[in-house]
């Protein structure tokens, strides 16, 4: 009886005393210029009404734009390595990143991370059109984009200013695809998200570097003109300038 | 020293790229040809994606020909009207060219298909150089005078649409120069190069042109093909970097012109020897990638949506 009104008590009670997260992100556009090689961003938060930290965890998940993409198995044909089998990928990441105070197998259970896309291997994007067994060519798309460094998983890379104050460094390299990145923070206790938010950014490119990526799919003849005249102004030039007497 | 190209969507470091447009613009200046065909693998090894790599070094090829043209022109060392005969075959190789080259994209073939050309075109030029070179030093040695034997021409004599080019003294069918046009069209689109290499043992074997009036010929029309290859992969491709191609020609001009001084110190055979070398030792690289095991059997692609 004193078990069960306690039990009550706590439910009751538990909205109200529930732990919270709050959390934002250093920038909320990240601009590519002439001279970009990647940046970080700093993505902090703070944990309301906090509890012990025994048990808490937390995860930050920073996920680029989708993308389609393509992965191909080269196959030895007649002593030459051929592309053979190809399996088509929707809804990939460009750039996935992850932060957390633990391995994430360690934080829940596998069907949880999942149900959040939290890790490399929650990652499911849909194969379309495609090989009748797709998974080695996931695996093999997911072994590419972390040799690349555009998926990241790095454990224990949160830091604790204080009891309840924490932030973690997020790098955006200079392979980053431009769009909005998503950056989603989740509060784990005891295997279960109590707290999640999600805040985006946008990586895009500005000035000479924007209007010559517009120019290229926009105008693409004047694009093209532009370069060829460019090419013969300088081997014009040139010939000009290094004219040996005749 | 970082630089962003915008198309290629990466960042790469401007000084290595100038100093390989430089080194690229030497070569191409001793050996007078216009060194696509050592640009593009060496692109694609620093990182470049090869449809960008392919695309772009057209624009380099276009620059240091324009710098050798306007020497021949001076010298009236160029036929306007064979290169404009031509140049007909060439729209036409080209706009063949950037079609096969989206179809081959699209199959997830494109590398091997270049690959392949590139050994194979690379491997018989080479071979044919060196096997040149080699006999007339051995000649020049032994001190007794050389006499080139010229592929037979009584097919191409015997060849309907004859018309008379004044400036190089011919009376030819337009039959093979539209030919040569045509191939060296298809494969300026496909491997990203001007085809010197191939026009020119053409011009003089083929079409028994006066040597002196086929460096500026071949030059013209290796201009004209490279800028039209550029303005269509620009517009069916979204191929062409104008940073690229800004970082590679002005290393290029520059080192073309220095290598045109360096070549004049060496002899015709010698150049032709060692050209031949380099020729073979690209082709034979780049035979081994597609023999050897891949350290990665798969690889990724960005898919059209």
């Amino acid at each position: 009886m004193k078990r069960a009104l306690l039990a009550i008590l706590l439910l009751f009670a538990a909205p109200a005393r529930a732990e919270d997260l709050v959390s934002g992100v250093s920038q909320d556009t990240i601009q590519i210029t002439s001279n970009y090689t990647g940046t970080d961003i700093v993505v902090f938060g703070a944990i309301e009404r906090p509890q012990s930290s025994q048990g808490r965890n937390i995860v930050v998940v920073v996920r680029g734009p989708d993308q389609v993409m393509m992965v191909r198995r080269r196959n030895r044909f007649a002593g030459v390595w051929v592309n053979s089998d190809a399996a088509r990928f929707e809804g990939m990441p460009a750039y996935y990143y992850l932060a957390s105070t633990e391995p994430v197998a360690r934080v829940a259970p596998p069907d949880a991370l999942s149900r959040y896309g939290i890790g490399l291997q929650a990652l499911k994007p849909s194969a379309i059109g495609s090989h009748h067994d797709p998974e080695p060519f996931r695996q093999a798309a997911i072994r590419h984009l972390r040799r690349a460094g555009l998926y990241v998983e790095s454990p224990g890379s949160i830091d604790f200013l204080s009891e309840t104050l924490f932030r973690t460094k997020v790098p955006v390299p200079a392979g980053a695809t431009r769009g909005q990145y998503n950056v989603e923070v989740y509060l784990f206790r005891d295997g279960d998200v109590v707290s999640a938010q999600s805040t985006p950014f946008f990586v895009d490119a500005t000035g000479l570097e924007r209007r010559l990526f517009n120019m290229a799919h926009n105008a693409p003849l004047y694009y093209g003109l532009a370069c060829v005249a460019m090419a013969m102004m300088l081997g014009w030039i040139s010939a000009v300038l290094f004219r040996r007497p005749d | 020293m970082e630089i962003y190209l915008p198309v290629a969507e990466m960042s790469v470091n401007w000084l290595i790229i100038i100093a390989l447009g430089t080194g690229v613009g030497f070569l191409s200046g001793l050996f007078g040809v216009g060194g696509g065909f050592l640009m593009t693998p060496l692109l694609v090894f620093t990182g470049i994606p090869s449809t960008v790599a392919v695309a772009t070094t057209l624009s380099h090829v276009t620059a240091s020909s324009m710098s050798g043209a306007l020497a021949q022109w001076r010298k009236r060392g160029i036929d306007f009207a064979l290169a404009g005969v031509m140049l007909v075959g060439g729209v036409v190789g080209t706009v063949f060219g950037v079609w096969l080259f989206a179809l081959m994209r699209r199959q997830g073939q494109m590398d091997l298909i270049v690959s392949l050309t590139y050994v194979i075109m690379l491997g018989s030029i080479g071979f044919i150089m060196l096997r040149e070179s080699l006999a007339t030093l051995k000649a020049y040695r032994s001190g007794a005078t050389v006499s080139h034997h010229a592929v037979s021409r009584g097919w191409i004599l015997g060849l309907p649409f004859k018309m008379r080019f004044r400036q190089s003294r011919l009376y030819i069918s337009v039959i093979p120069p539209i030919g040569i046009g045509f191939v060296v069209g298809t494969l300026s689109a496909i491997m990203g190069i001007g085809g010197g290499f191939i026009i020119v043992p053409a011009m003089i074997y083929l079409l028994r042109m006066p040597t002196r009036m086929v460096m500026g010929t071949s030059l013209v029309q290796i201009i004209a093909v490279t800028s039209i290859t550029t303005v269509l992969q620009a517009t069916h491709n979204f191929a062409v970097d104008i940073v690229l191609a800004g970082l590679l020609v002005s290393g290029g001009v520059v080192g073309a012109q220095l290598g045109v001084r360096a070549g004049a110190k060496l002899r015709g055979e010698q150049l032709r020897f060692l050209l031949a070398l380099l020729v073979l030792t690209v082709g034979a690289g780049l035979a081994w990638q597609l023999v050897a095991r891949p350290a990665d059997i798969y690889s990724l692609a960005e898919a059209a949506p």
